[in-house]
């Protein structure tokens, strides 16, 4: 059968207007159906005919899935709350400066105005391999074709691979976690809330997904709680074009500081392995340090620790490294 | 300063104006090829190669053609065979069986469109294609120019992996002189030819072409300091935003086929000789192409598939090619892998250069960017001494073709770091040696013809190396690079830069109508360069005539266009004006003839003013409209009953049709034209790179060209700046990413191939032109298409090692990983040599 | 967001559709239907009683018209606007959400109209570049800004440029030049015309301040 690698294939689309509807749809669909939120990771698939689902589910008719409320217990954004809505908000600015930070790196202005949240933090990896239909672990196959000696993986993991060596491509994940957000859930068993970073998986736990939702699932909401408003943040994405490029590596930081020492931080990266990394170690190492150079150095040397590069992708470590330093010295020095 | 004579005072040349196909664009209607509707339109879709290579050993689409809705399906057997061309000149240029064609039973790339498929829409042909069975037999492949030369690397053609152009064989008397192909050769060299490669410089094996001037031991004895470096440009695709889509039908025996082009007129004679067809027998529109950058000089070879199968169906065929089709079939500028070993006189001064060139060409057409490479640096930075080597070897990558500055940029972006680098050793300022180094006047080049080198018309480098450094306050910002703060260090960078400007020997044709207007044929390509208009405004100029009385009419052969050079390689600009120049003259001259026989006195004694012709110093005359009544009434050569012999037969054909409408003239660039025509571009940047990240940014630009003439400063700003960011794209992430081992691309998507966004160049940039005059052309005008690109690359990369030092980079393109790593290193850390990383 | 996977279809064929799918419909009254794509539907059509189940017979009010038109459900939006709709000044140049040729305002918002199913979007004002000129003709201020600096080369980008900049400006009426170069960075010029095209728009923000 000749492949091509063009045209959408013909589905049966269903527009719910609630969440009970879309979670009736789904169950009764199971793995036939795809959930499409704003569309830019599922295009792709589709345009390709790689994914050739039975039936879509679109949820963009599902008012209750749309919309930020805060209150002083902190946030709540419904997943298919666009990302440019979410970086105007001015509670959002005010006082979680980070996220909007993250969602304005995300893609381009036409993708932060279709784009949901929910879609940003589930899509799926962008290995080139993968995404090109190549029949790999993730894909499920039995290779990896990035990691082989001839396999191009400048853009690949230094942590934490197990058979896939892709990497999470979201910019508002890392930036979510060191919010300390929590994900809401909603599927054929009720409801369940989970921490943003146990939202995500890596290979070793299922080489297909990117994150916990099975079929049946629906991401809801991301509530943020008020612990980090008005902290120090950085956030910083290196990349390679300006715009419309995925992370090489990218950083978040949220940080409360007692007079010059750290008294607590949560210190996220991305683009280094399946899942987004929180670095517990180094946010332990630096708690009670002064947010200066040689923590800075400390930190980042720690960060690092365990990072095993690919072929081309050697520059990541030192770039990670690096991030971590700016992220808690504060600035690109 | 050298003998030039100041711009003339014009009042339409070197002004700005509305163009007249601006409105169309900005409101939506102008009409692109994939625009076209037609009553019973179908759809095609085409099936491409799975495989690098192989061999089509059976195709089954049986249940594809039962499917309802399924019209037709087109494959290799069904194409005609390649068909010689014939030149302005008459030399025969033979059919390459080796050339690319629409659809092949061979498929010497993966993408390589195998069949295509006419159905009802566009889903009914996809799915057709998916249930085609092609069963292939895998053959041997190579992506990688260098593993090919490896004692037993596979080739990518079973009958070779060299180009090697032959000389023509001399015309038999009586017959027309031959071009023909180039020979496909085996070239391998030795294991100890590979011994460099383990240090990461380029192998120097056998080469297949060689040419040499000068005295190169003396050149290198006298050097007082020599520097031999390996740098290696990357392979990109033109990426135009539109596709190469096409809408064909046939009406009454004649093909109409609508899609992109560089030119009108050229374009005419490739279809017909790829459908295998009389010429008076195709119509082509084009109106409107959304970009080409030398990947559509005549259109697309693919246009052939659409209108084969037209034909079979009896219907027109729309052929919407996809942006992963573009990428296969959409051409591309091969790789140069370079190797420069250059001498220098403790001034700066070049005194021998000896350059290495292997070209990644892609599996078809042989392109001349190796040996282009080498003529450009020849020019460019005239050195004292110069040796020549290249080989130009297949790979079973996308095809190949001329990318704006073929070979030209590549040669600029291998010299230019050996340059940068000299100038830091010697202590040097790098403008000066630029300056010292630069062509000027008439600069030989090249290897020696008839034992002597040819020559420029004319090059005002150093006038535009002095007014650049000036304006970008070169001497002030060069101070206070390479120092870090924090972790930003900036640099500045300058390149010099150029490529071939013109050619000549075109037609021009219009006709003044009894209603006093002027109407203007164009047979240039409209792809955005405004060429296609701003050429004509010689004619209002030379004519004295309001912009405003003039109407072009372009984009249709059907409408009686004169035959017109193609806009590739920088030539309709200087092309263009000669031919506007030469046919504004026969028009003055036949006003002139027409007063005097109604008014009496001789023609001389009248000239063309306001309107009117009329005699010296006031008193009788007639109006434009008036004259062109009488040329109808008069006849013969007034109106076109009777033509010049010298012009092309299809300008003939077109002059013939309007003919008796008004007083026609049309004639030939007979200018004289001594020496080869060349545009310059001296090229300033500064950058500021982030230590920690490797990434960086340009903090400011400024593109100074000497392109003689300015016809339309928005036009020209327009490409002096958008062709300087093409080549800037070169060196901030433009590439392809193929795995070797299957022979097979990873890089599909714009984000992966990264072509610049309006946010990786600064918010405002610059640019000027030193606007001195061609001596050798009527207007005085070049072109300025190619140029800049060489001068983009490189004054960003010379920037970057102004900051970094260096030991960063040997090849192009220079991402945040590159810097990042070898900073962090201490020395380059790229991967030297290997293809498509 | 579960965005579920399915067999690879290359290595199955349950999911292809059967010709025997397609029904050639009539068009029904008031439809506008190109003369090439005929009405299509999947092998689960009928299902009419689900929730959330799509007609495939909408309205769509494109430049302040409302147009009947026939959408196939896995129809992306610059497809019926180009080939249903007639309005081919929306260009596709990725259909990849790449490059912003096809941007359109849905509400007022720039879209990438090649990754938008065209029923998602069945209830909005979408506006094209075709509307943006007064019905006499009369430019809008952006695309005068056009003319005054003879913005853009081969223009197949322009009216994806011009769409993202009316949208822009309507979130940030008095932009910087940097300002306006990031509201307009989802779209790319391979003519490389940034200068002159923000030079354009610049002018044309400034006679949207003024009109």
């Amino acid at each position: 059968m000749a492949v091509i690698r063009d045209v959408i294939p013909a589905f049966e689309l269903f527009q719910p207007t609630s969440v009970d509807d879309a979670l009736s749809l789904q169950a009764r669909h199971g793995a036939k159906a795809w959930v499409l939120a704003g569309g830019l990771d599922s295009f792709d698939w589709f345009k390709d005919r790689i994914k050739r689902p039975e039936v879509v589910i679109d949820l963009s008719q599902v008012r209750e899935l749309r919309g930020i409320r805060a209150d002083a217990n902190g946030l709540e954004i419904g997943a298919m709350t666009t990302l440019t809505e979410v970086l105007r908000h001015p509670v959002v600015r005010e006082k979680y400066g980070i996220l909007p930070d993250a969602a304005e790196a995300a893609a381009s202005p036409q993708i932060r105005n279709q784009g949901t949240i929910g879609g940003n933090v589930s899509q799926d990896a962008r290995c080139w391999y993968y995404r090109g239909g190549w029949p790999c672990y993730r894909a499920g196959g039995n290779i990896c074709y990035a990691d082989t000696p001839t396999g191009l993986n400048r853009e690949h993991a230094i942590l934490d691979a197990n058979r896939c060596v892709a990497v999470n491509p979201s910019d508002t994940a890392p930036a979510l976690i060191a919010l300390d957000a929590k994900f809401v859930v909603r599927g054929p068993k009720g409801e369940r809330v989970v921490n943003a970073e146990d939202y995500f998986i890596g290979p070793s736990i299922d080489i297909t997904r990117m994150t916990i939702l099975k079929p049946g699932d629906l991401l809801t909401s991301i509530r943020i709680p008020s612990t980090w408003a008005g902290s120090q943040f950085y956030f910083e994405k290196a990349r390679d074009r300006k715009v419309w490029d995925f992370a090489l590596v990218n950083v978040a930081a949220a940080v409360v500081t007692s007079g010059s020492a750290i008294e607590r931080i949560r210190l996220v990266v991305n683009g280094v392995a399946a899942h987004p990394v929180r670095l517990t170690a180094v946010e332990a190492a630096v708690q009670g340090k002064p947010r200066n150079e040689e923590t800075a150095k400390m930190a980042g040397e720690l960060a690092i620790q365990g990072a095993e590069p690919l072929q081309y992708n050697g520059f990541k470590v030192p770039l990670m490294r690096n991030l971590v330093m700016r992220a808690i010295r504060g600035a690109a020095a | 300063m050298p003998n030039t004579t100041p711009p003339k005072k014009y009042n339409l040349i070197g002004k700005n104006y509305t163009t007249g196909d601006l409105y169309a664009k900005v409101t939506g209607k102008a009409k692109y090829a994939e625009d076209y509707r037609a009553d019973g339109m179908l759809f095609c879709k085409l099936a491409l190669s799975p495989m690098p290579h192989a061999r089509v050993r059976s195709i089954d689409a049986s249940a594809a053609l039962a499917m309802p809705g399924v019209k037709a399906i087109l494959t290799a057997d069904e194409l005609p065979p390649p068909a010689n061309s014939i030149t302005d000149n008459g030399t025969v240029i033979m059919a390459n069986p080796r050339g690319y064609q629409a659809l092949t039973n061979e498929p010497l790339f993966q993408g390589q469109p195998i069949l295509a498929v006419a159905a009802i829409d566009e889903l009914t042909a996809a799915e057709a294609i998916e249930k085609i069975k092609i069963n292939f037999e895998p053959l041997p492949f190579v992506v990688d120019p260098l593993v090919s030369l490896r004692p037993g690397g596979p080739n990518a053609r079973t009958d070779g992996n060299a180009w090697v152009r032959v000389p023509p064989p001399p015309a038999k008397p009586g017959e027309r002189p031959q071009v023909t192909p180039p020979e496909l050769h085996t070239v391998k060299w030795t294991d100890a030819d590979f011994e460099d490669a383990k240090s990461g410089r380029l192998p120097m094996g056998k080469e297949t072409e060689e040419w040499h001037v000068g005295d190169m031991d003396a050149g290198f004895k006298n050097a007082a300091l020599v520097l031999d470096e390996t740098f290696v440009t990357p392979n990109t695709s033109h990426q135009c935003l539109e596709t190469r889509s096409t809408m064909a039908y046939w009406q009454n025996g004649k093909v109409f086929v609508h899609t992109g082009t560089q030119s009108t007129a050229q374009t005419v004679p490739a279809i017909a000789r790829w459908l295998g067809i009389d010429q008076s027998n195709v119509v082509f529109i084009s109106e409107y192409t959304g970009g080409g950058f030398g990947s559509k000089i005549t259109g697309d070879i693919t246009l052939v598939i659409p209108a084969l199968l037209a034909k079979k169906t009896g219907a027109p065929v729309m052929m919407r090619i996809t942006r992963e089709e573009e990428n296969y079939i959409g051409r591309a500028r091969p790789s140069l892998h370079g190797r420069m070993k250059v001498g220098f006189s403790k001034e700066g001064r070049i005194t021998a250069l000896d350059m290495f060139v292997i070209c990644d060409n892609g599996p078809y057409d042989m392109v001349g960017d190796a040996f282009s490479s080498g003529r450009i640096v020849s020019v460019l930075y005239q050195p004292m001494a110069m040796r020549w080597r290249g080989l130009t070897i297949l790979t079973n990558t996308p095809p190949r073709t001329s990318q704006s500055s073929p070979g030209g940029m590549q040669g600029i972006a291998i010299m230019e770091p050996v340059l940068a680098k000299a100038a830091r050793k010697l202590g040097v300022d790098q403008v000066a040696i630029r300056r010292m180094n630069a062509p000027e006047g008439k600069a030989p080049f090249g290897p020696l013809v008839a034992g002597k080198q040819q020559y420029a018309t004319s090059a005002f480098v150093k006038e535009a190396l002095d007014r650049g450094s000036e304006q970008f306050k070169w001497n002030e910002r060069k101070v206070n690079t390479g120092k870090r703060v924090g972790s930003k260090v900036r640099g500045v960078g300058v390149s010099v830069s150029s490529y071939s400007g013109g050619t000549t020997g075109f037609d021009g044709l219009f006709v003044i109508k009894p209603d006093g207007r002027i109407y203007i044929q164009s047979g240039v390509g409209n792809l955005g360069t405004e060429s296609w208009t701003d050429v004509h405004r010689v004619v209002a100029e030379l004519m004295d005539v309001p912009w405003e009385k003039c109407d072009i009419t372009w984009g249709n052969t059907s409408k009686n266009l004169p035959w017109t050079c193609p806009s590739g390689g920088s030539q309709t600009t200087h092309a263009m004006t000669r031919a506007a120049s030469a046919v504004a003259t026969d028009a003055i001259k036949k006003l002139q003839e027409i007063a005097a026989k109604d008014l009496g006195g001789k023609p001389e004694d009248y000239v063309v003013a306001n309107q009117r012709v009329a005699r010296k110093g006031g008193g009788a005359g007639l109006t434009l409209a008036q004259a062109a009544q009488r040329a109808i009434q008069l006849g013969g050569k007034y109106d076109g009953h009777e033509l010049p012999t010298d012009i092309n037969k299809f300008t003939t054909v077109s002059a013939t049709a309007l003919a008796g409408q008004g007083l026609l003239a049309t004639a030939k660039d007979n200018y004289p034209h001594d020496g080869n025509t060349f545009s310059f571009v001296a090229t300033f940047a500064e950058v500021e790179a982030d230590v920690e990240t490797g990434q960086y940014k340009i903090l400011d630009f400024l593109a100074y060209a000497d392109v003689g003439t300015v016809l339309h400063p928005n036009a020209l700003g327009g490409q002096i700046l958008g062709r300087s960011i093409l080549g800037i794209g070169h060196t901030l992430g433009q590439k392809w990413v193929y795995d070797q081992h299957y022979g097979l691309p990873v890089s599909k998507r714009f984000h992966h191939t990264k072509p610049p966004t309006i946010l990786d160049i600064p918010d405002k940039m610059a640019w000027a032109a030193v606007e001195i005059p061609d001596p050798e052309t009527p207007i005085g005008a070049r072109g300025i298409g190619e140029p800049p690109v060489g001068g983009g690359c490189a004054a960003i990369m010379n920037a970057l090692s102004d900051a970094l030092g260096d030991e960063i980079f040997r090849r192009a393109p220079v991402t945040a990983d590159v810097i990042l790593a070898s900073l962090e290193a201490g020395k380059p850390m790229q991967d030297p040599l290997r293809s498509n990383i | 967001m579960a965005e579920n996977e399915l067999a690879d279809p290359r290595t199955s064929d349950s999911n292809t559709i059967s010709r025997r799918d397609v029904i050639k419909s009539v068009i029904a009254a008031g439809a506008v239907s190109s003369t090439s794509y005929l009405f299509r539907v999947s092998k689960v059509w009928g299902q009419a009683s689900a929730p959330g189940a799509v007609d495939r017979l909408i309205t769509l009010n494109v430049n302040g018209q409302d147009r009947r038109v026939d959408v196939m459900k896995q129809e992306t939006l610059v497809m019926t606007l180009r080939y249903k709709l007639g309005l081919t000044g929306t260009k596709i140049g990725c259909d990849q959400a790449e490059c912003g040729a096809c941007t359109v305002l849905i509400d007022d918002v720039p879209y990438y109209s090649c990754s938008v199913f065209t029923h998602t979007v069945r209830d909005k004002k979408i506006q094209t570049i075709e509307g943006l000129a007064k019905p006499d003709g009369t430019l809008h201020p952006v695309q005068q800004g056009v003319i005054d600096q003879q913005g853009f080369q081969c223009a197949f980008c322009m009216s994806g440029f011009v769409m993202a900049t009316v949208g822009y400006l309507k979130t940030n009426p008095n932009p910087t030049r940097t300002e306006l170069a990031h509201g307009i960075s989802g779209n790319l010029c391979r003519c490389q015309d940034y200068d002159k095209i923000l030079t354009a728009m610049m002018r044309g923000a400034e006679h949207l301040r003024k009109a």
